[in-house]
């Protein structure tokens, strides 16, 4: 051991493994893995979660063979943009070769997080088959398995905590895959298939939550019935999270007291979330279980503003609301009079294609959040007209926010009373919220914006734009700037080679970058690639494909993906995936 | 409370336009102008943002009840406050990206096929006035992933159930009223809802590129047939096609003679030829589509002995 680091050998391999089972993040953890081989060994070898932002970033088996001890991995694929479809089918993020590696290398391992990746049924067996201590199954927006991949790991984790289903594609072929769970099975305590599009056997699922005394979370898909939802409720009082698929009001005599009782017997309840289709007269029936509620997440296509509102005044414990945006500004003043504790809001457009009457939720409604909910930290908003003087106040009121996700829906929508571009409501959402992590910016925005981003966000983690700016100057700002910048997305921005080439070295410092329909081309891909081998720098040539090299430099890359990798370029892509 | 009502804004408008001719050409008309009537009326929102004081008049009621104390109305994007008429609608074959700032007015594929200034869609920052194109543009709903709203999300909101008829499912109307009795009216009615987009997946033989389509921004077989045409259409393949009429109608997806046929698998597995059901039962069946080869296309089956292409059903007439 070198004479300077003598010190580590004062305390045993334990002590240190004790130590550092108390950094929070794997950021930490991997600063502690530098400072000397002894800690670089000890570090791995007792490292029990694993969160890789990337599935390209590095090679499976390295990840494995690296930290043998894993438990709990996490794994993303896709890049975000992959949800709005921006990216073609096929594009990759295939889970197969991770699992194999896994299987292989952890068999100890006991939780699987996956999010935007192709799992398939194969995965889902060998996963099942591998992993004897197998508790927690997470996939969220993945896609590429069926009822029948979600059969085997019923029959086959025995120890199955938690099967966690969020907003996958699922092929339904298996109707009755929860037969699969044997009747020993009892250790269920999350159970989310809300994205389950087939009918499901309600007696079973009855059966199953019954001997499953730890369920806590219990979300269930659109095609439950109400009586059914009753008769489940009845079984499982001792929930903490609820979801009610879709509630449908059918107006069968004596529904309401049944729905009524049933709620009131759910005493821990706390998340309450699904689509509320049985309209207003049904409502009455979750008041007794408001006052507990933390998160509430409600969809409704049939409830009016005062309705709903009656409902958010009796959450005064919320922390997190959900809804869509019918619940218009008069509801969200409702919320900001009521929910004192309110954190998170999302607020979702229940008609993004303007096919209806528009709803009346404006800047007024934020405003009245940010002003009664002081602890307001995360923000998703959708809407048609926003200003700068709102955007300055609620910045004012909310300096804590760390997620700021504004999305004007109609492109370029300025100022809707000055007509100026929003540059300096954004520009104060920056400058005042120093811990602000995430931002998504929308409206006409020009490069002022982009200034001040990079000046002052200097806690910002993620960034996405759209349909805004005015030059390359834009880009330039936020590359050069952004100290923490780990991801950027730019969709439709007059953005191209100087800023990139300018700033190649920011790229390797942040996990990735897209930009689609922006004005890049092939030839500074080209250098770029050149210039920083441990970028991936991928084109996606939506014509066919066809060899890279015969296109001339000056032609336009309509989509681009960066992202920093010790891995080399990948070998899944698909033809029209071309790395430069 | 069809499809009818939930335009009923941009289809009273229209509707008064064309009169209450009953002729198939006129309805045919009408059915374009109200499909199209939205697209004009969501571009148009900033022009009407623009004129409000003058055309608070002919809102129609839209705002009346948002009026705050001292703050104007939201945007009133859904008042198509001109009266339309086919000169004012942008051509379908003509969707290439204008010079216009609302870049909204690109379609799907044409993002897509761009070869050259992928945005071209700057405006100049020193003008106040926004978006006030020389055309109308076509809205936002046809651009590929905006609102950035995942579409799994919409594709289950309101999603459907198996009682439900397939009139009251998708091109179901929403509850648009700006007075509350109404929407008590509504509730002892069967359950409707507006399912904001339902993306299935598109192949198109020979193309290696697999695409998603959003049925539910299509309100008839044409449209589809057009934004397919739209997507698949590549600047090297036009040679091998039939030479277009009025554009880019080259495939001729709903057309007998064309080389391509349009297909779907339905619920049950079957592959069918599309356009023998009414739009909106083809909706609820359809999970995958299929551009195939007419030499591929002899086997299928077909719901019903009709010539697909004799789909041309007046907008809400088959409803």
């Amino acid at each position: 051991m070198d004479r300077a680091f003598s010190w580590v050998a004062a305390f045993p391999d334990e002590v240190w493994e004790h130590t550092f089972s108390f950094l929070p993040t794997d950021a930490d953890r991997n600063a502690v893995a530098l400072v000397c081989r002894s800690w670089h060994r000890i570090e791995r070898l007792s490292r029990r979660k694993i969160f890789v932002g990337n599935c390209y970033a590095v090679e499976p088996a390295a990840a494995v063979r690296r930290f043998p001890e894993v438990r709990a991995a996490t794994i993303k694929g896709k890049p975000h943009f992959a949800d709005f479809n921006l990216t073609i089918t096929d594009w990759g993020g295939g889970a197969g070769r991770w699992i194999q590696s896994m299987a292989k290398g952890w068999p100890l391992l006991e939780e699987l997080r996956l999010k935007r990746m192709v799992v398939s049924d194969d995965c889902l067996e060998i996963a099942a088959r591998s992993f004897k201590n197998f508790r927690v199954l997470s996939l969220a927006s993945c896609e590429g398995f069926s009822t029948a991949g979600l059969a085997s790991v019923a029959a086959n984790c025995r120890n199955l905590k938690a099967l966690d289903l969020h907003e996958n594609e699922v092929e339904e072929n298996c109707i009755n895959w929860i037969s699969h769970f044997p009747e020993s099975f009892t250790s269920l305590v999350t159970l989310n298939i809300a994205c389950l599009d087939g009918e499901m056997n309600v007696s079973i699922l009855e059966r199953l939550i019954s001997r499953c005394p730890n369920l806590k979370t219990l979300r269930l898909n659109h095609v439950t019935p109400l009586e059914k939802l009753v008769g489940l409720l009845h079984r499982a009082p001792q929930l903490v999270d609820l979801g009610i698929g879709m509630l449908i009001g059918e107006g069968h005599p004596g529904l309401f007291s049944k729905l009524e009782s049933a709620f009131a017997h759910l005493k821990h309840l706390k998340n309450l979330s699904g689509i509320w289709e049985a309209g207003p007269l049904y409502l009455p029936a979750i008041y007794s279980i408001c006052e507990g509620l933390t998160a509430l997440h409600l969809c409704d296509s049939s409830i009016q503003t005062p309705e709903l509102s009656k409902v958010v005044s009796r959450c005064k414990n919320l922390q997190q609301l959900w809804a869509m945006d019918l619940i218009e500004d008069d509801g969200l003043i409702a919320v900001a009079s009521s929910c004192k504790l309110l954190r998170e809001l999302r607020i979702f457009p229940s008609d993004p294609h303007g096919l209806a009457q528009p709803v009346y939720l404006t800047q007024y409604g934020l405003l009245a959040v940010s002003s009664g909910c002081v602890m307001l930290e995360s923000v998703l908003y959708f809407c048609r007209q926003m200003t700068n003087s709102a955007l300055l106040a609620i910045a004012n009121n909310c300096p804590n926010l760390t997620c700021f996700r504004l999305c004007i829906i109609e492109p370029y929508t300025p100022d809707y009373i000055t007509q100026e571009p929003l540059d300096a409501g954004f520009g104060a959402i920056v400058e005042l919220c120093k811990d602000l992590r995430r931002l998504s910016i929308s409206g006409l925005l020009t490069d002022r914006v982009f200034k001040t981003i990079g000046a002052s966000a200097n806690r910002l983690e993620m960034l996405s734009v759209a349909f805004a700016g005015d030059t390359d100057a834009g880009l330039h700002y936020i590359l050069s700037g952004c100290k923490k910048l780990r991801k950027l997305e730019i969709r439709d921005c007059p953005f191209g080679d100087k800023a990139l080439l300018d700033n190649a070295d920011k790229l390797e410092a942040m996990r990735s970058l897209w930009m689609s329909s922006c004005s890049v081309t092939l030839g500074a891909c080209r250098l770029l690639a050149k210039k920083m081998p441990r970028l991936n720098v991928e084109v996606i040539d939506e014509n066919g494909g066809g060899s890279l090299e015969s296109w001339p430099d000056d032609c336009h890359v309509e989509k681009l993906y960066i992202y920093r990798t010790i891995a080399g370029p990948r070998t899944d892509a698909p033809p029209f995936v071309l790395t430069v | 409370m069809l499809e009818g009502n939930r335009r009923r804004y941009c289809g009273g408008v229209a509707s008064l336009a064309s009169g209450s001719s009953a002729s198939k050409a006129t309805a045919a008309e009408r059915d374009l102008s109200v499909e199209d009537g939205v697209a004009a009326g969501v571009a148009d929102g900033e022009e009407v943002e623009n004129d409000r004081d003058d055309e608070e008049g002919l809102e129609l009621g839209l705002t009346l009840g948002a009026a705050r104390k001292s703050s104007p109305p939201p945007v009133p994007w859904g008042s198509c406050l001109r009266i339309l008429t086919a000169k004012d609608l942008p051509s379908l074959a003509s969707l290439a990206p204008p010079r216009s700032p609302s870049a909204s007015s690109v379609s799907s594929s044409s993002v897509t096929n761009l070869s050259s200034g992928g945005t071209g869609m700057k405006r100049a920052a020193e003008s106040a006035s926004p978006h006030v194109g020389g055309s109308p543009q076509p809205p936002s709903q046809m651009v590929v992933g905006w609102p950035p709203i995942r579409t799994f999300r919409m594709n289950n909101f309101f999603n459907q159930s198996k009682d439900n008829t397939p009139e009251t499912t998708t091109v179901a109307s929403k509850k648009i009223s700006a007075s509350k009795d109404q929407s008590q009216k509504d509730q002892g009615s069967r359950r409707m809802g507006m399912r904001s987009s339902m993306f299935v997946k598109v192949k198109m033989d020979g193309d290696p590129i697999g695409r998603k389509v959003d049925l539910a921004v299509h309100h008839s077989y044409e449209a589809l047939a057009v934004s397919l045409e739209l997507m698949f259409q590549k600047p090297m393949m036009t040679t091998n096609l039939p030479a277009a009429l009025d554009g880019a109608k080259a495939l001729k997806l709903m057309d007998i003679s064309s080389e391509f046929a349009l297909t779907y698998e339905d619920k049950d597995g079957d592959w069918m030829l599309v356009g023998d059901v009414p739009w909106g039962m083809f909706v609820e069946t359809a999970k995958r589509l299929r551009i195939m080869k007419i030499s591929d296309a002899t086997g299928l089956s077909r719901s019903t002995g009709r010539n697909p292409s004799c789909v041309l059903k007046p907008y809400g007439g088959s409803m």
